[in-house]
């Protein structure tokens, strides 16, 4: 099953798809084909390709990934792309704070049903409100802060369970 | 090479032997510091079975530098000079703790001669010189002054030049192009440089503003800029009559006056240069009754020619260089000569040591600093490697304090050897979470200015050194597979955040070999 890579570098679109079988893994990318397989412990991934293995550290944060490999780090920003496009809803179940700031407003009550761009909470910081919306349709699991609370730069906020497991194919 | 240090060092260490009685110890030492040197000083404090007492701001509550100590004391909100600057507060932590003495680390405190006094007033041992000495060696006119003296070169410039006019004729005299500087300054604050007489009033008034907005002091003078220079600085120790030297280092790879890159040996010292700069530093030492840890910034022109910069009566950020060369502890040294005890009595400098600064900063985006916080840490580990660091996973890292996170120091028999092994430690150092200017000093070290030695303080500035492109494929397929099936990822960091330990990255010193033993235990660990 193939699954759409859609993420941003700073300025850059990234557009590729992933598919993952066991511990094989295929990645299109720019119409190019790169066959690898992978070993994981923990935040570590190992990638081996032909004789080649590179040892990548992986961590999630709110509103992407961050991927060091032989001493360059990158953040892939995770790219919500327009509804209707195949690209949307990675890891559509965590919502996390998009950058450190005051919880204001919590619309999310758990177990309520959601629909793609339903307010799940406010959050406030440096004098600027930022509306988390539900990335796409599904059920609210979990709600993790209240109204004040101070929220660090990807913490975790409300758990969604998707409706669809994750298959924007 | 070794010879001349030696006969410059021996006099020094027959003269220490002299010093009668055997040195009190001190009780218990609190760390007026924050970050990496914090938890360097901490570790030499728990190698000396002396208990020791860390202070922090409200923005470091459970920092690394705070758990390195024994006991901790809150003094103060985050801004500065609420809390690592507030000279009562950090007195009061003294006495409520029962310490009685002060190691002042670098910056913050480490060089405020009324610090001193106020240590002295209250009863407590400052681990430093005298004020007067601080006072002597550390104000850029008066230690000018005291290298005129002692016949050390100095710039040929002019001091304390009251209004542009009067800077405009002492250029014309010395010639173009100079320098303007701050009196009370260091940093690179209140520093320009200027290229004509067109371009002299404006520079003038920005420096003097500069100067008074950083130092409360606008005292400015104008030198003449040596070019193309080498930033070569000589490490002494002194207690307070003699001193002895612990040769040079180089710290060429600048931005804005801020190291990047510092190593010892340097490629363009030889052993004559090196001779005249030690006994120029020891002068300068011996001149001043100075006590403690000391470094002696000289510039190195393209003919060999040296002249004195300024003295910095602290121990530095980059003294990890020399003590992995000469197996010695100088917090140690520091400490001792502070309770009254020798110089120590060093050995021949071995091999090649080059350290590397990492800053929470993104060179490839005009060096904003950066902020957030540290989802994985993972030290490098290897022959010859030495971190010092004092940050932790899970930690957020905010913008009050300097950038820099941690120094990642690698020692080999030769400078190609330090140099591969520092390329090696820095490629599998990962940190994620907040950007830093990690793939910078790899590319900086794998440059042929740096290979071939050529390393000059412009080096940095006078390129564009752009960001890497392309992203491998491998990267790609990581972040893939981390999105994809992310239960194991959270896992992972939950792992990660509970193996870091700061003792077992630290690495040790204080012994020949040290370095090698560092990287055994690490990966024992």
């Amino acid at each position: 099953m193939s699954r759409p890579l859609a993420l941003r570098h700073e300025a850059a679109s990234i557009d590729a798809a992933l598919t993952l079988r066991g511990r094989s893994v295929v990645l299109d990318r720019d119409g190019r084909r790169f066959e690898a397989t992978f070993a994981r412990e923990g935040s570590w991934i190992d990638v081996r390709s032909g004789d080649r293995t590179e040892r990548c550290a992986v961590a999630r944060s709110g509103r992407g990934v961050w991927v060091a490999l032989a001493g360059t780090t990158w953040f892939f920003e995770i790219e919500h792309r327009e509804a209707g496009s195949r690209g949307a809803s990675i890891a559509a179940d965590e919502i996390r704070a998009p950058m450190t700031g005051r919880v204001v407003a919590v619309a999310a009550v758990p177990g309520a049903e959601t629909r793609e761009g339903d307010l799940l909470l406010t959050i406030e910081a440096m004098k600027m409100e930022f509306k988390l919306t539900a990335p796409e349709n599904g059920s609210v699991l979990e709600v993790m802060c209240a109204p004040g609370d101070r929220v660090e730069l990807g913490q975790l906020l409300v758990r969604l369970k998707p409706d669809s497991d994750g298959g924007a194919t | 090479m070794s010879a001349a240090r030696a006969d410059l060092a021996r006099p020094g260490v027959a003269a220490a032997a002299g010093v009668a009685g055997t040195p009190r110890s001190f009780r218990k030492v609190l760390v007026a510091n924050r970050g990496e040197i914090a938890v360097r000083v901490c570790r030499t404090l728990q190698a000396m079975s002396l208990p020791s007492v860390a202070v922090f701001s409200d923005a470091d509550r459970g920092a690394p530098h705070v758990r390195a100590a024994v006991e901790a004391v809150r003094i103060g909100p985050a801004a500065p000079a609420d809390s690592y600057l507030n000279i009562a507060a950090i007195l009061e932590a003294a006495r409520a703790t029962g310490a009685d003495a002060i190691h002042p680390g670098y910056g913050f405190l480490s060089q405020s001669a009324p610090f001193v006094r106020a240590c002295g007033e209250a009863g407590v041992t400052f681990i430093g010189p005298s004020a007067e000495a601080m006072e002597r060696l550390g104000d850029k006119e008066s230690s000018r002054r005291a290298a005129v003296r002692c016949g050390v070169p100095v710039i040929p410039g002019a001091e304390d030049v009251p209004d542009a006019a009067r800077a405009r004729a002492e250029a014309a005299r010395i010639g173009f192009p100079v320098l303007l500087k701050a009196a009370g300054g260091g940093g690179g604050r209140g520093m320009r440089r200027v290229d004509s007489a067109d371009a002299l009033p404006d520079a003038f008034e920005s420096a003097r503003r500069e100067a008074m907005a950083s130092f409360g002091n606008g005292r400015i003078f104008v030198e003449k800029l040596i070019h193309p220079a080498r930033h070569v600085e000589i490490q002494i120790l002194g207690d307070g009559k003699d001193a002895i030297a612990l040769g040079e280092r180089e710290c060429s790879l600048q931005r804005r006056y801020q190291k990047v890159i510092e190593e010892s040996p340097s490629t363009a010292v030889t052993a004559a240069v090196r001779g005249a700069m030690e006994r120029a530093a020891v002068a300068l030492a011996r001149d001043a009754g100075y006590a403690g840890a000391a470094t002696v910034e000289f510039l190195l022109g393209p003919d060999g020619s040296f002249y004195f910069l300024e003295v910095n009566t602290r121990l530095q950020v980059e003294h990890p260089v020399t003590e992995m060369r000469f197996g010695l502890d100088l917090v140690r040294a520091q400490i001792e000569i502070a309770a009254g005890g020798r110089l120590p009595q060093p050995s021949a400098p071995r091999g090649h040591a080059i350290e590397a600064r990492l800053n929470a900063e993104d060179p490839y985006h005009g060096y904003l600093p950066q902020s957030g916080t540290i989802l994985l840490l993972d030290w490098p580990k290897g022959e010859g490697i030495r971190v010092d660091a004092g940050i932790a996973a899970g930690q957020t890292i905010q913008t009050h304090y300097d950038s820099l996170l941690a120094k990642i120091v690698a020692h080999g028999a030769t400078r190609e050897e330090a140099r591969a092994r520092l390329r090696t430690a820095l490629a599998g150092l990962a940190l994620l979470g907040v950007r830093t200017n990690q793939r910078f000093l790899l590319e900086l070290l794998a440059d042929d200015a740096f290979a071939s030695g050529g390393t000059y303080t412009h080096t940095l500035e006078s390129r564009s050194w752009p960001a890497p492109e392309g992203i491998p494929d491998e990267a790609l397929v990581a972040a893939g597979i981390l999105l994809f099936m992310p239960r194991e990822a959270v896992a992972g960091e939950r792992d990660d955040a509970d193996r870091f330990s700061p003792w077992l990255s630290l690495g040790a010193w204080g012994r020949p070999g040290a370095a090698a033993g560092a990287a055994a235990r690490g990966s024992a660990s």
